[in-house]
């Protein structure tokens, strides 16, 4: 009972967070801005799901996979998200060298 | 509870018609590439919704991710194309509506007014009523999984999808492997490769977390491989996972990747198919029919066929996103 109160919490301030950097990529003026929105508030929002669902594992395996899953995606966000800034610094706004 | 998920259903069909529609619809081939990959991972959804495990995992890994980067390389390349056809004519001639650069030019245009859409709308609601009509002649029945699950234990393996795919229906998946074999001929045919006109980023991020995510999408591809014969996983799924990371490999390091020593790479990329080759008609020999397994050999020789099979898939796959020979490849 405890843990599926817990797990509906966690998961629902996850979809907040998640809602929040999705507000901010579609409303942020510039590549930058909608960076920072995106990989902090996703970051933090896949975070608050994972330990959610962990509630919810069968057993230390399932946990260490999950916590696996979120550090593949901290590490492949992470790197998409700066290169796509250095794209920009480099080469300019992305939409307007096209 | 049923409710919620009725709603989610609903929402996520019409994510799939509306991106489907956008992507179709969209002039700019870029944003049409970008809903395309979208589409394919709300379609992964949707076969989860539909419990196919195995078919969610395919479609991520190979229609969304692999298609998708396959789709991007093509994109730049003929931006490369038409960028370097326009600096050969500093004259603004327009282009021959006949000549060979026109096709090209056309996906850069967008699309001419329809002048009357009744023959696409009659084609629409024909399929449509035919489709409707097929579907409801369907009988409601569990469809094969009673007969499949009767002859499991025949199979060698204990997963069904992949005691269908490696022993009963064999065949479809031997002709799978050589379509994308004949897909990479294809591609090999048309010549040698021009160097990817990917900009590799600058600074030790992506070199850095290369180093951690490769070693991890092997071992991933590996595990997916091996659950295959006991949970949703397998060949097809394994390969577009140790494909993906050789993609990434030769993205970012384009100019100081060796190129492979011929005679292996081919036996590699033929390994698959020449092993479920030699295998089916070793069954036919020794009566076991076309692609049968002999008894009590059935679980070693579909492990070995899988393995064979990811390693060319993954080795077809890179070689279809490097796309024409290896450069220095002069053999026919």
């Amino acid at each position: 009972m405890i843990a599926n109160t817990l797990t509906v919490l966690l998961i629902l301030t996850g979809l907040g967070f998640f809602a929040a950097g999705t507000a901010g990529l579609l409303r942020f003026p510039d590549v930058y801005s909608r960076l920072h929105a995106l990989t902090k508030a996703d970051n933090v929002g896949l975070g608050l799901v994972i330990l959610g669902l962990m509630f919810q594992a069968g057993g230390l395996a399932d946990v260490l996979k999950l916590l696996l899953i979120w550090a593949l995606v901290l590490a492949a966000g992470t790197t998409a998200a700066h290169m796509v800034a250095q794209r920009t610094w480099t080469h300019g706004d992305f939409e307007s060298d096209r | 509870m049923n409710l919620l998920l009725v709603v989610f259903d609903l929402a996520l069909l019409a994510g799939l018609i509306g991106v489907a529609w956008r992507c179709l619809a969209s002039t700019d081939l870029f944003r049409a590439v970008v809903l395309f990959i979208t589409f394919g991972l709300l379609l992964a959804l949707a076969w989860v919704r539909l419990e196919a495990p195995d078919i969610a995992l395919a479609e991520a890994a190979i229609g969304a991710g692999i298609t998708g980067a396959l789709l991007l390389v093509t994109l730049e390349r003929l931006r490369v194309i038409i960028a370097g056809r326009r600096s050969d004519r500093p004259d603004t001639v327009p282009p021959d509506p006949s000549g060979p650069g026109a096709a090209l030019q056309a996906l850069h245009d967008p699309p001419p007014e329809p002048r009357t859409r009744l023959p696409a709308l009659t084609f629409a609601l024909v399929v449509g009523s035919l489709l409707v009509t097929t579907l409801w002649h369907q009988p409601d029945a569990a469809g094969l999984e009673p007969v499949v699950d009767a002859h499991m234990d025949a199979s060698g393996v204990d997963h069904p999808i992949t005691a269908v795919l490696l022993n009963f229906r064999a065949y479809d998946t031997f002709l799978e492997l050589a379509i994308v074999l004949v897909a990479l001929l294809g591609a090999w045919s048309l010549g040698r490769h021009d160097r990817i006109p990917a900009r590799p980023a600058p600074g030790p991020i992506l070199p850095g977390t290369l180093r951690l995510l490769v070693p991890v999408a092997v071992v991933t591809g590996v595990y997916v491989l091996w659950a295959g014969s006991h949970q949703p996983g397998g060949a097809f799924q394994a390969g577009a996972i140790l494909g993906a990371a050789g993609i990434l490999l030769v993205l970012s390091r384009p100019r100081r990747m060796p190129p492979p020593p011929g005679t292996l790479l081919r036996l590699g990329l033929g390994a698959g198919v020449g092993l479920f080759l030699a295998s089916g008609v070793y069954g036919l020999l020794a009566g076991h029919g076309f692609l049968g397994y002999p008894p009590g050999w059935d679980y070693p020789l579909i492990i070995l066929i899988e393995v064979a099979a990811t390693l060319s898939i993954a080795l077809t796959l890179v070689a279809l996103f490097i796309a024409g020979r290896p450069e220095g490849d002069d053999r026919p």
